[in-house]
């Protein structure tokens, strides 16, 4: 089953991926706020994030997350639209968006744009 | 209405209000956006001939209609003022994101009118329009005033959306070497900017938004920029050179044509002194690389920076850094250059013309013509320690910087010295020796913001080789080259484009993603007629602020001082001779003017 692999450390935030996938959706309209992949930047780094499915509730198991000798608010990460991260909620509908693997085969839209090498699609099996 | 908004947001900062207007369609069509629109709207709102740093003189932040529309580096935002340094147009070209969630906010366009009487910042954030008070952001450097915003707004969410353009302390005390900065990103053209914005009161800028842009036709669109950015992918420059070094790596395409200036220019130079280890950089300072919106390039580089002066993140130097701060200034240690065009970002000075400035001081005193006393600051050649604490003190207009700060021409002219200044048009000269490259040598001339290289990029062709190979000895050819530059640059700027694809992609290129975005039919001419239709449109706002063809002329030194050896060995600048044929080819008379018909055939 092909899946979508994020490398963090190769992304360089030019949100393009964002586009793409807005594009995709809905016919003809650029809008970051309607993607259904966002990046987020904590300091130097950038974190590309795939919508996952919603929760209506806040969970209870936050942890930091370390990687290398930084620590990351774990929230960053978390693929799900929570009420806590009003993100991946389409503003006009407050309809929740998840990522659906759209595009042409082989390729989401997201992962065809993506020129750093931050996403990579990849068998798993 | 695809890819622009037609909004445009005007706000009176002295009477503290502000509405929104409709862009007009015809202009958009004449001129297409970004620096063209901006410059447009300046030529008739202001008189050239005000004072830049009065009420009058107002400030245009304008984005191209492909901005934000997922267009390939289609990223750039213009800040359109009379520039406080030169007293021409300037026009900055700004980085990273900003441009982008400008649209998003809502707006092609924002106008800044009068001044306000203490010091605010302006934010559309979410359709919420305010000009806030900002007296404790005042004197802080670009990075705490960005952190010191996105705190305030309070929810820990929206700072990550929330995209900042700010003046550094050296814009607050109206220096008229201050830039803007957005995000850490240095604006490439914004000497005298910085300041106009410092007049205003005006510290800041912040937006966020969360509108749409509508493309004409999604999947021809779509299909357009999959193919420019496979391109783009398969182009050595673009793929290789650009984004592991930036732009850095012109420093030894330009050493190997002996290009690179040395000590303000000075002529007899050793070819070894410049060297500069460009290929050392990722070794120095573990480069991340960081890109503007939509850019598969991802040309600049951020390093961690250690020095006594400042510790943490900044950006790597760029050519222009090297070039202009470190070896004009007879530096050659990268980590001092990194130092200074951190200097630069934090403080919100522009590195070409404070890098300009130090070297006209350093030669002053050299030459016996401006003593140590005089200056109250050490100015050697070589000596980082100097260079980073006149940067400084000039920032600041602490000490005795304030003669510095005024520029380098003023300088020169102060002690009686014109000719030591390397500028045209008040403005230093970006780090090309004319005498080496012919192109850029005319360009520097005849161009309507000073002697800056991002204005018409002819060293592509003429060292870099990539579309055609051309000697940048040779005069053959030239003068059509600079103008083809120039008004392909101008398109390019107003559309919201950067010029680095031009690197690895032709301008016809574009076409296609052009008309798809905007549901056009141009063709790559009818573009380039709007780009020389904007080129005119500038030079009549210069003509009318004061400047002729006694102003198209490079310093004494590039025509007179041939260079006495390397591969330029014996050259000096022929731009007299190129002059007279650029003038023709663009329809102006002998002194510089368009020719009535010329104006009229272009609509104006």
């Amino acid at each position: 089953m092909p899946r979508i692999k994020i490398d963090h450390t190769k992304c360089t935030g030019c949100r393009h991926c964002e586009i793409a996938c807005s594009l995709n959706h809905v016919a003809g309209v650029a809008n970051p706020r309607r993607a259904r992949i966002r990046v987020f930047r904590e300091g130097s780094t950038y974190f590309p994030t795939i919508a996952g499915p919603f929760v209506d509730a806040a969970c209870t198991s936050k942890n930091d997350l370390v990687i290398g000798d930084q620590t990351y608010n774990m929230c960053l990460i978390c693929r799900a639209s929570c009420p806590e991260k009003p993100f991946f909620i389409e503003a006009e509908t407050g309809f929740p968006l998840k990522c659906d693997f759209c595009g042409i085969p082989p390729s989401p839209s997201c992962v065809r744009w993506c020129n750093s090498g931050a996403l990579e699609l990849v068998e798993d099996d | 209405m695809n890819g622009w908004t037609g909004r445009c947001l005007r706000v009176n900062l002295s009477k503290k209000d502000f509405h929104i207007e409709d862009v007009s369609p015809s202009l958009m069509e004449r001129f297409l956006g970004g620096r063209g629109l901006g410059v447009k709207m300046l030529s008739e709102e202001i008189n050239p001939q005000v004072d830049p740093l009065s009420a009058e003189n107002k400030i245009i932040f304008v984005s191209g209609p492909l901005v934000g529309t997922g267009a390939v580096t289609g990223a750039s935002c213009n800040v359109v003022t009379k520039s406080a340094l030169s007293g021409t147009i300037a026009c900055a070209k700004l980085r990273g994101h900003f441009g982008a969630e400008l649209k998003f906010a809502g707006f092609d366009m924002i106008i800044i009118e009068d001044k306000a009487d203490s010091p605010v910042i302006l934010s559309v954030l979410d359709d919420k329009i305010s000009i806030q008070p900002a007296l404790e952001y005042w004197g802080r450097t670009t990075s705490e005033a960005e952190k010191l915003f996105k705190a305030g707004l309070g929810d820990k969410w929206a700072g990550r959306e929330t995209y900042l353009l700010s003046v550094g302390p050296a814009g607050e005390k109206e220096i008229p070497l201050a830039n803007v900065i957005n995000d850490g990103f240095l604006s490439v053209g914004g000497a005298g900017i910085g300041a106009v914005m410092g007049s205003k009161n005006l510290k800041a800028l912040a937006v966020r938004g969360s509108h749409s842009l509508t493309v004409a036709d999604g999947d021809r669109f779509v299909q357009a920029v999959t193919t420019l950015i496979n391109k783009l992918n398969s182009a050595p420059l673009t793929s290789r050179s650009m984004s592991t070094l930036g732009s850095a790596f012109f420093a030894d395409r330009c050493h190997q044509k002996a290009i690179l200036p040395f000590e303000n220019f000075k002529a007899p130079t050793l070819s070894e002194s410049k060297h500069i280890e460009t290929e050392t950089l990722p070794r120095l300072f573990a480069l991340r690389s960081r890109a503007c919106f939509a850019c598969p390039i991802a040309c600049i580089k951020k390093a961690d920076v250690m020095g006594p002066l400042f510790k943490g993140k900044g950006m790597a130097p760029t050519f222009l850094a090297i070039g202009a701060l470190g070896l004009n200034c007879g530096i050659r240690d990268l980590t001092t250059i990194a130092m200074a065009n951190v200097i630069c970002g934090e403080m919100g000075l522009d590195p070409l013309a404070a890098g300009g400035t130090v070297a006209t001081a350093m030669e002053l005193v050299e030459k016996g013509n401006a003593s140590k006393e005089d200056l109250k600051l050490e100015f050697r050649f070589g000596e980082g320690d100097d260079l980073l604490q006149a940067l400084t003190l000039m920032a600041t207009k602490k000490g005795h910087a304030k003669r510095i700060g005024k520029g380098g021409q003023a300088l020169a002219v102060e002690y009686g010295q014109p000719k030591r200044f390397m500028g045209v048009k008040g403005i230093p000269m970006a780090p090309f020796d004319p005498r080496a490259i012919q192109g850029m040598g005319l360009h520097f001339a005849t161009s309507n913001y000073g002697p800056q290289h991002l204005y018409a990029y002819t060293f592509i062709d003429e060292v870099l080789h990539v579309h055609e190979e051309l000697d940048p000895l040779s005069t053959e050819g030239k003068p059509e080259l600079v103008k083809q530059y120039q008004d392909m640059t101008a398109v390019m700027d107003s559309l919201g484009l950067c010029n680095w694809p031009l690197m690895g992609l032709k301008f016809k290129n574009f076409v296609p993603m052009i008309n798809s975005c905007l549901g056009t039919e141009y063709r790559a001419e009818d573009l380039l007629r709007i780009g020389e239709r904007i080129w005119n449109q500038e030079r009549c706002f210069n003509m009318e602020a004061g400047f002729d063809h006694t102003h198209d002329v490079l310093p004494e030194r590039f025509v007179k001082e041939p260079l006495l050896e390397g591969p330029a060995q014996g050259h000096t600048s022929k731009v007299e001779e190129m002059l007279p044929v650029y003038y023709r080819l663009r329809g102006w008379n002998e002194g510089g003017a368009p020719l009535p018909g010329t104006l009229d055939a272009l609509e104006l």
